[in-house]
């Protein structure tokens, strides 16, 4: 078999969440089979935009704030390919969060993991979007991506998951993909993944957490109720995690691709076979 | 006979047809486009418009002729103006032949308004349009009528064109169109151009096979043939209609076309289609350009294949929305941060746009670079009737790709295996033990991150090293007028019609010139340097303030004493006898030619 890249040893310091992403992800994937050569991991740029370089399948390292709209391409062009985009909350809610609303309002077909720790952890401790007031010299309100991904009508799917509870962050990673792998469009999961160098939250989040799954009441097809929920532990201070909400509509890449033909990047794009086709075209200008 | 001179022959006629932007001026000229079409003539329209969706001044020009012209004339034989404003704005292009033929439903024209030389005609377009029909925009179909008479176009060939143009409307909108042609037709009348009475006489030319495009629809369909199957764009002029034209043809061959949420989004979807293999374009102009120089460094680094248009417009900031400049040559060429690899092409005719967009698709794929194609918004949005395409020139070269067959040879893969010409073969996503990764990082042979110095220099070298295997590959100059002379010019984009008619105007005074069109810009060619230094003088046309174009040449040894520089940035169309006056001036002043008057 020919050889390739070895995956690389990942750069996190010991006992950060990131491992935990990684870990899940690997086995989400081999809980769907899905094939490394099949799948093609995004990572955006900070300490979890180096995930890619861990693991065995096809990987790109995005710029700065731009994973989803490489991964809403990327699967456009070839809706074969399991797209996967990682990356942090700095990347993903900052510099990427225009990107964000604009993909949760496409609904593309991909899953996208999070690793909110509410630092910049890279460039040593600076606030982040998720950073509450008072976090260093933060003096804004913390952004709540899970709120606002609740407030856009062509969100499908919505989660949240703590590195503290490895079971069910395995278990909502594989929902996340088998969301996105079946076609029913755009997977966030957002993972609560602490920095313990710069924002060791492990202590906070552990009692801060509200897992809706104990929740029997709680329904995550009623986007109303889900959201008002969520306003509600956020006013008590708690951070819900599990499938917070779940929804159907079409996926971007069943309307705006013509299904007749193979995905772009698969096609015979031979002009010889097509001439016939593009002459038509040309008479159109004369 | 008398007769025959009172009514030349219709050889190269320049009408403008302007009012209030929405009056429908360029309605007229696309209808007397098609007209003179169907009597052999060749056509180049441009249009003259604001940035406002209605009001304000506008204007749609319309060259016929029976030779081959890539620009508009510098003297305007007719113009219709459907608001008396657009009178004096047109002045300068008036000239003692010149006909005015203008809506006088406000009042007659204010006295001294116009040459004493130049033919008025009144007409009360509007108050015909309102009375008869109670919908203003009526004014274009009864101006077309007088338009018709005073060219000499027969009656029946009006009304056929309209019945063409009308009937996709339905019946009632065909019904007042021809109605409104007649009262045209009947105004025409009382001025006393009757039926046979215009001013010129239409040739009867056979029609010969013919396409009418824009270079920015040369650019989508050049697109279309090679294979682009993924566009990606965010609204901005003038680049929008490359969009919007494969908005309508990709779908039918399986192709994808995104509108994102602004550039950096398009630039990086663009960026995730061509990872998978796609080809894949996208269109912007000046300010989009600027957004996207993040990712274009990251096409350089990553060795990414896109290709680039640029319809440049007037800069910097938000500059001139909708007016032609070429200032953006030095983000093109130097742009982002960093040293990395690029192609930078620039063609001058819509013909010219279909066929290096073409080999842009196959240079990007072929080097793994960033293919920029710099236009600008004359020759992006001007029509030309050009000969057909050949389609059967078109071929597809996908570059260094392996596929499952070719990997299992391997022993290992690289995906930035460092190789004699710098180009690394490479896999798509979905190619079984083909897993690469891909960076912006700088990185090792594998796609590893790496700050390793040795390894750094000599990645920096293997991109590098592209720009030199690419250079017996990337398409050469057109060379026109007399090779034999020393004095040269050069010229990009819209200059290439401009730059040829004024060589035919400067031949016709005894200065023989020659013509020398870079049609790849960067990485800069020999033969462009060599030309250069090889005349003793360069009028090198510059449509920015900053000689950006004069700047690259010697910025890569051409000699600075042989370079003079004609800059024109005041967001116009340069014409032609701009061109001449400024050559025939300088040539007199260094002695090279007598004045000429």
């Amino acid at each position: 078999m020919t050889k390739t890249f070895k995956p690389a040893r990942p750069i996190w310091c010991a006992g950060c969440g990131d491992f935990g992403v990684q870990q899940a992800l690997e086995n989400g994937m081999k809980a769907l089979a899905i094939e490394p050569h099949e799948a093609l991991v995004i990572a955006g740029i900070g300490c979890s935009g180096s995930l890619q370089n861990n693991i065995r399948c096809y990987g790109y390292h995005a710029l700065h704030g731009r994973v989803l709209p490489t991964a809403t391409g990327a699967k456009l062009a070839n809706s074969k390919l399991a797209v996967i985009g990682v990356g942090g909350d700095g990347d993903g809610y900052a510099i990427g969060g225009g990107h964000l609303v604009h993909t949760l309002k496409r609904n593309p077909s991909i899953t996208y993991i999070v690793m909110n720790n509410g630092t910049y952890g890279l460039t040593k401790g600076q606030a982040s979007p998720t950073s509450p007031s008072g976090y260093g010299e933060n003096v804004e309100e913390d952004l709540d991506p899970i709120m606002i991904g609740l407030s856009i009508p062509g969100s499908t799917f919505i989660a949240r998951g703590y590195t503290g509870q490895p079971a069910q962050l395995l278990e909502l990673t594989t929902a996340a993909l088998d969301h996105a792998q079946s076609g029913r469009g755009f997977a966030f999961l957002e993972v609560l993944s602490p920095c313990v160098t710069y924002n060791d939250t492990y202590r906070a989040w552990r009692t801060d957490v509200y897992d809706l799954e104990q929740d029997a009441d709680y329904d995550p097809s009623d986007r109303g109720a889900a959201f008002m929920r969520m306003l509600a532990l956020r006013e008590q201070g708690r951070l819900p995690i599990g499938l917070i909400y779940k929804g159907d509509r079409p996926a971007l890449e069943t309307l705006a691709t013509n299904a007749e033909f193979p995905p772009p990047a698969l096609q015979d794009i031979d002009p010889a076979k097509l001439a016939g086709k593009y002459a038509e075209a040309l008479r159109s200008f004369m | 006979m008398s007769a025959e001179r009172i009514r030349p022959e219709l050889e190269d006629l320049n009408v403008i047809v302007s009012g209030q932007g929405g009056d429908g001026s360029l309605t007229v000229v696309n209808l007397l486009a098609s007209v003179l079409r169907q009597n052999g003539m060749s056509v180049y329209t441009e249009r003259d418009v604001l940035s406002r969706i209605k009001g304000g001044i506008t204007a749609a020009t319309l060259r016929a002729f029976t030779g081959e012209r890539f620009t508009i004339g510098n003297n305007i034989d007719l113009l219709v103006a459907f608001d008396i404003a657009a009178v004096p704005k047109n002045l300068r292009q008036l000239n003692n032949n010149s006909i005015v033929l203008y809506d006088n439903s406000g009042g007659p024209l204010p006295d001294g308004a116009l040459p004493p030389e130049v033919r008025a005609f009144g007409a009360p377009l509007s108050r015909q349009a309102v009375k008869t029909f109670r919908r203003d925009i009526y004014k274009n179909s009864i101006s077309f009528g007088l338009i018709g008479r005073i060219l000499g176009l027969p009656d029946e060939t009006m009304r056929t064109s309209f019945t063409e143009r009308f009937k996709r409307m339905g019946q009632q909108i065909l019904r007042y169109n021809l109605d409104a042609l007649e009262v045209g037709l009947g105004l025409a009348d009382e001025l006393g151009f009757t039926a046979d009475q215009g001013l010129y006489r239409i040739q009867e030319i056979e029609a010969k096979p013919h396409m009418l495009i824009t270079g920015n629809e040369a650019m989508a369909f050049g697109f279309l043939v090679a294979g682009g199957r993924f566009f990606a764009g965010y609204p901005i002029t003038p680049s929008t209609d490359v969009m919007e034209w494969l908005i309508k043809w990709e779908p039918k061959f399986g192709g994808v076309v995104r509108q994102a949420e602004d550039e950096l989004s398009a630039i990086n979807m663009a960026i995730g289609a061509a990872l998978t293999g796609t080809r894949t374009m996208v269109a912007t102009c000046g300010p989009g350009l600027s957004l996207m120089q993040e990712g274009l460094g990251q096409l350089g680094m990553g060795e990414i294949p896109l290709v680039v248009v640029d319809a440049q417009r007037g800069g910097p900031s938000t500059g001139l929305p909708t007016k032609p400049e070429q200032s953006d040559l030095n983000l093109l060429v130097f742009g982002g941060h960093g040293d990395f690899p690029r192609i930078v092409l620039a063609p001058g005719t819509p013909e010219d746009c279909f066929y290096l967009t073409v080999d842009a698709c196959n240079l990007a794929q072929r080097y793994q670079v960033p293919v920029f194609i710099a236009s600008d918004q004359a020759l992006s949005q001007n029509t030309a009737t050009i000969d057909p395409i050949d389609l059967g020139r078109v071929t597809v070269d996908q570059g260094k790709r392996l596929d499952a067959d070719d990997l299992a040879k391997l022993d290992t893969y690289k995906r930035y295996a460092f190789t004699e010409d710098g180009i690394s073969p490479y896999t798509i996503p979905g190619t079984p033990n083909g897993m690469s990764l891909v960076t912006g990082n700088e990185h090792d042979e594998f796609g590893l991150v790496s700050a390793e110095p040795v390894n750094r220099q000599r990645m920096m070298d293997k991109r590098q090293q592209k720009m030199k295997t690419m250079l017996p590959e990337l398409p050469r100059a057109g060379r026109y007028g007399d090779q034999d002379s020393k004095i040269g010019v050069i010229g990009i984009g819209m200059c290439f019609g401009v730059i040829l008619e004024a060589l035919d105007t400067l031949a016709d005074r005894g200065i023989d010139v020659q013509y020398f069109q870079p049609r790849t810009l960067w990485p800069m060619l020999d033969e462009t340097i060599n030309f250069v230094n090889e005349c003793e003088v360069v009028y090198v046309l510059d449509l920015n303030a900053g000689a950006q174009l004069a700047g690259l040449l010697l910025h890569e040894g051409a000699d600075p004493d042989r370079i003079v520089n004609i800059l024109h940035y005041d967001g116009t169309p340069i014409r032609s006898d701009a061109v001449v006056k400024f050559i025939a001036g300088d040539l007199a002043a260094r002695d090279k030619v007598e004045e000429v008057a």
